[in-house]
Formats: structure tokens, C-alpha cells, sequence
């Protein structure tokens, strides 16, 4: 007889820790130890440099060149470990620079989404004559490197009084990214379902609702990958800023470091400038572990089925 | 309430010569349930979406009623749709989805309410009023797109396959209750489906569709009893019903050595001698071997209910063209002794026979 006697206390089945992989997945080909190794040899250069960065910030320019990857010590000797960062946000005009910066970048990449929002719907679902090839146009801007429309540019908005002024940067940055936004966007927006437009539609929303109601709630993850990834990169720009802005008060972070290399160089204040450095690039750092997974669903949304 | 006509609805789509629907001549009664079936490709999808104005109409014209629908947006044809994938707005909760008509109709928020809530309770969905379709099973997201449907009280209801994405027990469930719910309301209804069981236990008439072309649109009997052509009669049906490709000579046609007596109305329908009878699976009698159709069985079907047995005709002759010939499917009562390799006889039982012109693929008058 086969019947289970329930008084004999069976041992628990235990679960395998890690499920077993699919037969033939797992074996190291040459092909996959190599890439491995590529990887990690990737990762640790990448995370060698960060480590430098971070490090050498704390550092007196004389620990910087004589022990590089040594943990900084003289300045917490002293009790003043943060004296270059201190040194650089004084001397780098860096307060203003942060204002300056966070507002134009939050208002540029609010307003690029803004545009690019409706003008992805309109190419991709109200069937538009020609939505295709004007989308394939927009397409070709993002193959276009801003380097070199930047002195057309910058003549341009010198004929009209907007260089060295925080509108015309804002509207520079704006018509720059739109083609990258609009192209994303795109994307996020075919792969919404038909039926959702059919549905509301014979509900009797019209099509500005239906985008406002239906398809904009629905596409808020790519809305916000545009929004963050537009952010991370206006944050970092500084060709465009050394080019359009020449005076202290209009400058941006990247713009007021690129001044404050000159200055801090001359006087040998490496540690200080290198704390500059940390100072605009770990924000944007922060923010990207933050949003990291965001970002990658939100890319890779729209690119299956 | 009111009554849907198509009028020679043509729909051509872009880049193929050939119309999706074609001049599709239609006339559906107020409160009747009508069901389009056809084959994948064969146009009843787009019929419906020109109904729900969601396809233009190249040729011919759509009526609601007395009102010329055939150029109106969809939100002003007073319809409903329910659709195969229900296309609930994934962001709304339950009741923000049977609503939104509503809402976007600048209902007052009390009467609204009150006209949701009647609506779920119709369809037993009050307890998930609050949730999101996401944590909806199935069965429970179909349910919540007729909620859509009915709270509007519509002239029209569309039905795009609503049940081919719940699981085969479901589907039978939902199909009852749909089918009852549509007559409680009595709303006319245009129902889309591929599967001929759901056409022939829901529909008041079933309108049978094959390339864009009307075939027959007839009640489930008729169309069951009296199928106007080869199509229809390989179509509704399960298994389909054998059709017997042989040669009229003289008043007779004559299957596997046993003759068939042509009516002298039939004979002059006859376009050649090329004729093709029809028997339904439940159309036989089994008979000893000898008597009849001689033939052997290469395959049992057991059902429980029924057996179908497949079998060979020894004779020959039965595909006058010389193509090999299709197994007869037998019904034979459950549990029969039946095996492989038996030998039995085959007849038709009388008033079984349905025969057509292999030229023309129509009917032959009895």
C-alpha cells in the first residue's frame, strides 16, 4: 500500500538554494571566460578611477602624486577633512554655479519633455499623412554632432542678443535634444496597444483627452527615462556652456569648473580642484544608482514586441 | 434599442486589390444577437469595426435604426464595444473604467455612481470596484469590459472575440451568462467570433463570412440543417460533415455502390454531373459489414458521450477526380465496441443527405 501515514513525520523538502540552470548554459567556453574577464577587467578600471576621484578629493596635492591610490590622511590630521571641498566651492563661484545649473537643467528638461511628449503622439498614433518620414527626419538630427553646428549656432543667437544669456542656453539645450527625446518617445508610445484609442475613443474622448487621460498616464516611464536621462546629460554639458556663457553669474557647474581648472592648476591647488570635480560629477552619480533600473526598462521598453 | 443594417458595406485596406468585405448586404433586428463567424481573414472583424465606426466604409452604407451611421465618429453612434483583449485603461481602477463613458458624457458623480455600481452588481463585481485591472483574474477583466459595455445602456453592443482569451471551462460559463444577459437587456448585438460552437449557442441568427463574402445568414438550426453552400456545410458542424465528391447518373448519385435518389428539382439545379453529398457524421447508420457502404475503420474517437469512428470506404470509387479520399466520420453512440480495423456498413439515415453542386458549391433544391 502506498498510502501516506500522516504520523510519520516526513523531513520538510528542502528547496535547492539556486535552481539548476538549463543543461548546456552553463559551461565555460572560451568565448564566455574571456568576456568575463573583459568585464570585470572593465568594472575594476572603472571603479579604480572613481576610487581616485573620491580619494584624491580629501588629498594635498603632494599625497596625490606621490601615494595615488594610497587613502588620504593629512587633511584629517588636521581635523579638516573637507577643506578642499570647502576651497573649491569658494574660489570656483561654485553656490551660483549650482543654482544656476539646477534650475536650468530642471527647466530645460521639463520643457523638452513637454514638446517631445505630444509631437512622439502625434507622429506615432493619430496616423498623421507623412508621420513616418518626418519621424525618420527627426531620426536625422540625432545623427547630426552638435559640435558641429555650434558656431552657426552661436552666430545665430549672437544675431539676436541671446549668448551669454541663461534663455538662449535654455533654448539651445532644448532644440538639441529634442530629436534624441522625440526619437525615445516614439518608441514608448507604439508600444502602447491600439485598442486603448479604439476603447476610448468610442467612449467618446477626444484625441487630446484620450492623450491626456489614457496614453500620457500610460507612458509615464518612458516619460520619466526621457526626463532623467535628458537631466543627467544637460548637467554634464560643457562645450555648449563654454561657447554661449562668458560672464561668472550665468555660469554652470561644468562652465565654472572649466574656469576654476585654469585658476586651480596655476596655483598647484589640485586637491581642490579635484574636489571640484567630485562636487559636479557625484550628484549626477547618485541620482543614476538611484534611477539605474528606471532607466534600463524604461531604454529597453518599446524595443521587444 | 434599434435595429443595425449593412448596405452594401464595402471596406477595401490599403495595398491589396481584393476587398475585405464585400458589399455586405445585412439586416439585424431590434434586440436580436447575431453572431459573425468565419474563418481567420474572412472579414468579420472588420465588419464590426465599421459598425463601431473604427474602419472607414469604402462603399455601401451603415445604418443604426433610421440614422446614417456610415460617416459618423464612433463616439456618436451611441455603441459599445467590448473588445477580444478588453483594452481596460491599465491606470483606472474597476469602477473609474465602466465610468469613464460616463464621466466623459458630464454625468453628474452621484448618478454615476449609482449607475456603476448597477452595473457591477449585474455582473458580480462589487467587491473589486477599488482595484485595477492588473489584479483582475481573467475572468474577472472580462467581466469588467461588459461592465463597460452595459453601464452605458447603448443602442449597439460590439463583441470582438470577448471570450477567446478566458480558459476552455470559463468560456462555456461566460458564453451562458453573456448569452442571458444580452436578452435581459435585449440590446441589439453584433457578436465576432471564429469558433462556430459559441456562434451556434449564443446567436439568434449566425451570419457566416468567408472572404469578405456574406455565405448565409440564417438561424443556428437552419444553418445546421439547411446549409446554402459547401462552405457553410464544412464549416458549422463538429467534426465537419463529410462531403462526398461522386457523379450524378440518372436519377441517382451514387456513394461507395449505394445509390442516392436525385429529386427531379435537384437534377435540373445540377450545372454537370459533378455532384457532392453531404452526410453528417450523425447522419449514418452503422450496418453490418456487407450491407451498405462496405468500410474499415482506421481510427475510434472516444468521447464518453459519443464515439467517432473514422473509416475508409472499400469501394473505390468514391473521388470521381482520382484524389485520395477523405475518411467518413461516424458518430456512433458512446462507449460502442468499436476498434480499430472493423469492418462495418454505412447508410444514410433518410432526410440526412444534403446535396450540392460541385461546380457551383450551392446547395441542390431537395
Amino acid at each position: 500500500m502506498s498510502t501516506v501515514d500522516s504520523r510519520v513525520s516526513v523531513a520538510p523538502r528542502k528547496p535547492p538554494r539556486k535552481p539548476k540552470p538549463a543543461p548546456g548554459s552553463r559551461g565555460l567556453s572560451p568565448l564566455r571566460v574571456l568576456g568575463m574577464a573583459f568585464v570585470w577587467l572593465f568594472t575594476a578600471v572603472n571603479l579604480l578611477v572613481l576610487y581616485w576621484l573620491v580619494s584624491a578629493a580629501f588629498k594635498t596635492p603632494i599625497e596625490i602624486f606621490t601615494k595615488p591610490f594610497a587613502l588620504p590622511a593629512h587633511w584629517f590630521e588636521r581635523g579638516d577633512p573637507f577643506r578642499n571641498f570647502a576651497y573649491a566651492w569658494d574660489n570656483a563661484g561654485f553656490g551660483r554655479a549650482f543654482l544656476v545649473t539646477v534650475v536650468l537643467v530642471a527647466v530645460s528638461s521639463v520643457v523638452i519633455v513637454l514638446v517631445s511628449a505630444p509631437a512622439a503622439y502625434a507622429l506615432t498614433r493619430l496616423g498623421a499623412r507623412g508621420a513616418d518620414g518626418m519621424t525618420n527626419f527627426v531620426a536625422i538630427g540625432m545623427g547630426v554632432p552638435f559640435q558641429t553646428v555650434v558656431i552657426p549656432l552661436f552666430i545665430g543667437m549672437a544675431e539676436v542678443n541671446l549668448t551669454n544669456d541663461l534663455f538662449g542656453m535654455f533654448l539651445v539645450y532644448v532644440a538639441l535634444s529634442l530629436p534624441f527625446t522625440v526619437f525615445l518617445l516614439t518608441g514608448f508610445f507604439k508600444s502602447l496597444p491600439d485598442e486603448l484609442e479604439e476603447a476610448a475613443a468610442l467612449d467618446g474622448a477626444s484625441p487630446l483627452r484620450t492623450f491626456r487621460t489614457i496614453m500620457l498616464p500610460l507612458a509615464r516611464g518612458g516619460l520619466v527615462t526621457a526626463l532623467i536621462l535628458n537631466a543627467i546629460g544637460l548637467w554634464n554639458e560643457t562645450l555648449l556652456a563654454i561657447v554661449f556663457l562668458n560672464e561668472n553669474a550665468n555660469f554652470t557647474l561644468a562652465r565654472a569648473l572649466f574656469a576654476f581648472n585654469s585658476a586651480a592648476s596655476y596655483q598647484s591647488e589640485y586637491g581642490g580642484l579635484i574636489a571640484g570635480v567630485a562636487i559636479v560629477v557625484l550628484p549626477m552619480l547618485v541620482l543614476y544608482l538611484l534611477l539605474a533600473r528606471r532607466i534600463i526598462t524604461g531604454l529597453t521598453l518599446g524595443a521587444g514586441k | 434599442m434599434a435595429t443595425v443594417t449593412f448596405d452594401g458595406a464595402t471596406r477595401y485596406y490599403a495595398g491589396s486589390p481584393v476587398p475585405a468585405v464585400d458589399g455586405l448586404d445585412l439586416a439585424v433586428a431590434d434586440g436580436e444577437f447575431l453572431v459573425l463567424v468565419g474563418p481567420s481573414g474572412c472579414g468579420k472583424s472588420t465588419t464590426l469595426r465599421m459598425l463601431a465606426g473604427l474602419e472607414g466604409v469604402d462603399d455601401g452604407a451603415i445604418r443604426i435604426g433610421e440614422r446614417d451611421v456610415t460617416d459618423l465618429p464612433p463616439k456618436d453612434r451611441d455603441i459599445a464595444m467590448v473588445f477580444q483583449n478588453y483594452a481596460l485603461y491599465p491606470h483606472m481602477t474597476v469602477a473609474d473604467n465602466i465610468g469613464f463613458h460616463l464621466k466623459i458624457a458630464k454625468m453628474p458623480k452621484a448618478e454615476r455612481a449609482a449607475r456603476v455600481r448597477e452595473a457591477a452588481a449585474l455582473l458580480d463585481l462589487e467587491p473589486y470596484l477599488d482595484r485595477k485591472p492588473a489584479k483582475l483574474s481573467g475572468g474577472q477583466r472580462q467581466r469588467v469590459a461588459m461592465g463597460r459595455a452595459i453601464v452605458r445602456r447603448p443602442q449597439v453592443f460590439c463583441m470582438d472575440e470577448p471570450l477567446s482569451n478566458l480558459d476552455a471551462k470559463l468560456r462555456v460559463q461566460t458564453r451562458a451568462q453573456i448569452a442571458s444577459l444580452q436578452r435581459r437587456l435585449g440590446v441589439t448585438t453584433i457578436y465576432v467570433t471564429h469558433d462556430q460552437v459559441e456562434a451556434m449557442t449564443m446567436g439568434d441568427r449566425v451570419a457566416v463570412l468567408k472572404d469578405g463574402v456574406l455565405q448565409q445568414c440564417d438561424t443556428p438550426i437552419g444553418l445546421f440543417g439547411r446549409p446554402a453552400n459547401l462552405f457553410v456545410a464544412g464549416f458549422i458542424g463538429s467534426p465537419a460533415m463529410n462531403l462526398i465528391p461522386t457523379r450524378a447518373s440518372g436519377e441517382s448519385a451514387d456513394v461507395g455502390g449505394t445509390p442516392i435518389p436525385l429529386s427531379p428539382a435537384a437534377r435540373a439545379a445540377l450545372t454537370s454531373e459533378n455532384i457532392v453529398v453531404g452526410i453528417r457524421p450523425e447522419g449514418w447508420r452503422t450496418l453490418p459489414a456487407g450491407d451498405g457502404v462496405t468500410a474499415t475503420i482506421e481510427a475510434v474517437e472516444e468521447l464518453g458521450s459519443d464515439q467517432y469512428l473514422y473509416c475508409s470506404a472499400d469501394t473505390p470509387h468514391l473521388t470521381p477526380d482520382g484524389t485520395a479520399p477523405q475518411p467518413i466520420a461516424v458518430r456512433a453512440p458512446g462507449m460502442s465496441p468499436w476498434r480499430r480495423g472493423d469492418k462495418l456498413g454505412l447508410a444514410p439515415q433518410p432526410g440526412a443527405v444534403h446535396l450540392f453542386d460541385a461546380e457551383t458549391g450551392a446547395r441542390l433544391p431537395d
